[in-house]
């Protein structure tokens, strides 16, 4: 039998079974697959942010030697179908778009024409022969613009360049902001960033002509969604197309959608009858692959004296470039809407919102996408506590909704149990000392430096509950996961996830191994092929595998230990409930005599089913569904301390704390590593990454020279504390991946406005915190 | 421009072929040879993805041509344990969990391997955590926050530097 840990695997540190492949370079990332006699392609791309097509002469790329073919969007239309990913939704203004560009382009990168060739290198330089002729439309870039009278239309179908417009009211607002003791405002132009993973999009088609089977290995976080939608863009037969996924270089919420290079991939490599390779380079990647971000908040909040939240008034408006990819607006709008109000007693709420179109790439969900609702509404807490002259810790403590008066009706209208952000956050300040932070603040400045302290609390769907996803207008499904006792006693549990750093082949082996009383390493978790995993509409996203996956793979594995168990007891002439099983045997409980091998019970269920116990299922494979118990939620708080270098305006993050729940941890390390990761993702977005474009709709950020990644320097080390709430359910895990995300911008601006506080500098609105723009708040350069 | 003949021992083995000149020594161990551990992750040096030791240094191998590596040594990831093994810098690696979708990680091993050796050899290396994050400024990683690689990189080099004699510290 195997060697590894038997029993007490969930909530040890184990180390991951994926690092194995990954340390030692033997991983599968896209760029690594090569079919026999797969061609590479090339996109060539608008340089232009708006214009006509007026022409576009291939004929010079298609005469070079080792091109096998030129398409062109018109061509490229006449084998694919008008692809649109937003139409079921009432009030969304989703435009059809081509594969490929045709007649107009309306951002720089986007994909006019593909060059098939024998390697990179052929298909670049023939590339580099097509000449496309444009005749340019003015741009519109900002959402004023797109929302201004008079502004050119984008799309025929979507009026005024509105995507879609919101509203969520609970409460009487009016009401609120008259009896209000203070109304205090703020506005926060959050710049565009991205999620940059080491790897980006890519995918190699294959098409076998004797089988009329379209194989498609991708770089994506839903396998099944994308076999779905692209099967349907390219006219083949669904039951024909198979998706497969192996090692993901990251993803952060970039591979959720499908694309149209996809399409244009699927549809070239069924039209040409052979296998094609798309790796998309940095630069691709950062000007066409889309980015986050990019929105615009208004917020008024109506106080009492003391501090308490009487409501918020809040109006968003999102720079939605030009192409709707997944998820849709709204579905972000939503989310941003409906959490904002946070862990708060928040008695009146009204939140509008506004997706403009325009004239950059799409906006693509990006690690928590709804984030800006923590970032504003925590700098708001800032704001009132400093208006009614109580501490940033004050003001929270006030308004925060203990886990022990839930259920209750969130903010925005819906039921909020077993939030325990009040509970991270008074263990957050049970850790610091707010008197000696500001002692020591007074000290730093008597010698010249500047040091800020911010904090910052919030909650997320992660899952999230079938109410809160209704309001969304997005289904929260149920889980599947399909499970086996092989003939020789191991396990093979197929999972939906599509794991691209998570852990989960390390994580719900841990799971499956604890239930099924056998070894680690006699569990294998298969993920990815569409032909082998069972079908879910999101793959890896949204926080959901940390109690959804997990609860799957309990159900699984307890259905199956059940039948093990029945038939054990007729093996054994006990009953189930006094058997055990423990490292793959089976025993009746105080009498190890009694016992039969996990190996020897499945063995006789596949080869010899006549010779075994008659009248119980002897079938050891099931696929079960967790319904997720109605789902839960995820909760941190942060601390924040910066040292601002008032001659040259760099923040430095000097210490950061974490506090954290996600219920019961399965494997720490691989907790802090989300916790952490997350938070240097944050802190980058806020201090380095910008999505730049020019007013002219150029993208001005196309490589790593001029998007600025966080690097080792730069990030802090963190403190972490777990908190472990254990809601009344099977599954008291929850997911973690995208907090550290969503929560430390708020607590880092939180740091810097608290530093810019005490030397009466501005406060910066509009982000990235470059150190231009500290300078201009200090006061050391002019605006 | 016509193909160049080269011969380049890449992990102790003696490859000779014929490139075209453009060919980046990253797309030659790549696609060439095969040996795909080597990533891709800006092609523009900046990321260190590509990290390999061109004659035992630390180089981009996709800002190198293949013609530059002619006569000379490359190491890879692929050839710094036997297969099956793991090196003790990738043992430590393993053990603090440094990593999560793995793209950049050879980057980061081959960064901490050259640093490892120079450690064994009593040449010096980063010794403080702030040092080793400084040495490492020029790998990205976008999952890790770096923290948990600093941890395998720190446990790395000190039992390098313990197993060393007349080790100094290089600042």
């Amino acid at each position: 039998m195997s060697s590894s840990v038997v029993g007490g695997l969930v909530g040890a540190r184990i180390k991951r079974r994926e690092d194995v492949r990954i340390l030692t370079g033997a991983g599968r990332y896209i760029d690594d697959v090569h079919e026999r006699n797969t061609l590479t392609c090339h996109f060539v791309r608008s340089t232009l942010p708006h214009a006509r097509i007026s022409g576009c002469d291939v004929a010079a790329a298609r005469e070079m030697e080792g091109v096998v073919a030129v398409i062109t969007g018109d061509e490229m239309a006449q084998f694919t179908n008008p692809i649109n990913l937003g139409a079921p939704i009432p009030g969304l203004n989703s435009p059809s778009f081509t594969a490929l560009a045709t007649g107009t382009v309306r951002y720089v990168g986007e994909p006019v024409a593909l060059v098939v060739a024998s390697d990179r290198y052929v298909a670049e330089d023939a590339a580099s022969l097509i000449e496309i002729d444009y005749d340019p439309l003015e741009p519109v870039v900002s959402t004023t613009q797109a929302l201004a009278d008079g502004a050119p239309q984008l799309f025929d179908e979507v009026p005024g360049n509105v995507i879609h417009s919101g509203e969520i009211a609970v409460g009487d607002i009016d009401a609120a902001f008259a009896e209000a003791d203070h109304v205090v405002t703020d506005r926060l132009d959050q710049h565009r960033w991205t999620c940059a993973p080491m790897e980006g999009r890519g995918g190699v088609a294959t098409y076998d002509r004797s089988t009329g089977v379209l194989t498609y290995e991708a770089s994506t976080q839903t396998s099944h969604l994308m076999r779905l939608l692209v099967a349907g863009f390219i006219n083949q037969p669904i039951h024909l197309m198979r998706v497969v996924t192996s090692d993901i270089g990251g993803s952060f919420g970039l591979k959720f959608s499908m694309y149209r290079e996809d399409v244009a991939l699927c549809a070239a490599a069924k039209h040409l009858g052979v296998s094609l390779k798309w790796v998309e380079d940095r630069n691709e990647n950062l000007t066409a692959g889309g980015s986050a971000r990019d929105e615009t908040l208004t917020i008024d909040a109506a106080v009492k004296a003391d501090g308490t939240l009487l409501g918020f008034r809040v109006n968003m408006v999102m720079n939605h470039g030009a192409y709707p990819v997944m998820p849709p607006a709204p579905v972000v709008t939503g989310i941003a809407g409906h959490m904002l109000p946070g862990p708060y007693r928040v008695p009146a709420y009204r939140f509008t919102s506004t997706a403009a179109c325009t004239n950059k790439a799409s906006y693509i969900s990006l690690r928590g996408p709804w984030a800006v609702e923590t970032l504003v509404r925590e700098r708001m807490m800032d704001l009132i506590a400093k208006r009614v002259g109580i501490s940033p810790v004050e003001v929270r403590q006030r308004n925060l909704i203990p886990v022990t008066e839930q259920p209750t009706m969130s903010g925005a209208g819906f039921t909020l149990d077993g939030v325990t952000a009040a509970e991270t956050f008074a263990r957050l300040t049970e850790m610091i000392d707010l008197d000696e932070i500001r002692a020591q603040q007074e000290k730093a400045r008597a010698e010249g430096r500047l040091v800020g302290f911010g904090v910052g609390t919030f909650y997320e769907p992660a899952p999230g509950t079938p109410e809160f996803w209704g309001l969304i207008g997005f289904p929260f499904s149920a889980e599947p996961v399909r499970l086996r006792v092989e003939p020789d006693g191991h396990i093979t549990a197929f999972t939906t996830q599509i794991p691209h750093g998570q852990g989960h082949e390390t994580t719900l082996a841990q799971v499956i191994a604890d239930e099924m009383g056998v070894a680690f390493d006699d569990v294998r978790i298969v993920f990815g092929d569409t032909d082998a995993t069972v079908f879910t509409m999101i793959g890896t996203g949204g926080s959901k595998a940390g109690m959804m996956a997990t609860g799957g793979a309990m159900v699984a594995a307890r259905e199956v230990r059940a039948r093990v168990l029945d038939i054990a007891a007729h093996m054994l002439e006990a009953s189930p409930s006094d058997l055990q099983i423990e490292n793959s045997v089976i025993s009746v409980k105080g009498a190890p005599g009694s016992a039969v091998p996990l190996a020897d019970l499945a063995m006789g269920c596949y080869m010899a089913p006549g010779m075994m116990p008659q009248g119980v299922d002897l079938n050891l494979e099931t696929t079960a569904h967790y319904d997720g118990e109605n789902g839960g939620w995820g909760q941190g708080s942060h601390a924040c301390w910066v040292e601002i270098d008032q001659e040259t305006g760099k923040i430095a993050v000097t210490r950061y704390l974490v506090v954290e729940d996600c219920g019961k941890i399965i494997n720490p390390a691989v907790v802090d590593g989300q916790v952490i990761g997350g938070i240097a993702m944050g802190l980058g977005g806020m201090l380095l990454e910008h999505a730049a474009y020019g007013e002219d709709g150029q993208y001005l950020a196309g490589t790593f020279m001029d998007y600025l990644m966080p690097s080792a320097p730069e990030v802090p080390e963190i403190e972490i504390e777990h908190l472990e709430y254990q809601a009344p359910t099977m599954v008291g895990s929850r997911g973690v991946g995208e907090g550290g995300t969503v929560l430390a911008p708020a607590a880092l601006l939180n740091a810097v406005d608290d530093a810019f506080g005490q030397v009466e500098a501005g406060r910066i609105t509009a982000t990235p915190l470059t150190p231009t723009k500290v300078l201009q708040a200090l006061g050391v350069i002019e605006d | 421009m016509s193909d160049r003949e080269i011969t380049v021992t890449v992990n102790g083995t003696v490859h000779t072929a014929l490139v075209e000149p453009r060919r980046t020594l990253a797309d030659f161990l790549r696609h060439t040879l095969g040996l795909t551990a080597t990533h891709l992750g800006c092609e523009h040096g900046v990321c260190g993805a590509c990290t390999v030791l061109l004659d035992g240094e630390a180089v981009r191998s996709c800002l190198a041509l293949a013609v530059h590596a002619d006569g000379h040594e490359v190491t890879t990831v692929e050839g710094i344990a036997e297969p099956g093994q793991m090196h003790p810098v990738q043992t430590a690696l393993w053990e603090s969990g440094a990593f999560q979708c793995g793209f950049c990680t050879p980057g980061f091993v081959m960064t901490i391997y050259g640093m490892e050796r120079d450690a064994r050899a009593g040449r010096g290396c980063p010794r403080s955590r702030t040092e080793i994050r400084e040495e490492l400024s020029g790998n990205i990683c976008r999952c890790s926050g770096y923290q948990a690689i600093v941890d395998g990189a720190e446990a790395a080099l000190t039992a390098a530097t313990g197993s060393a004699s007349g080790s100094e510290t290089r600042r």
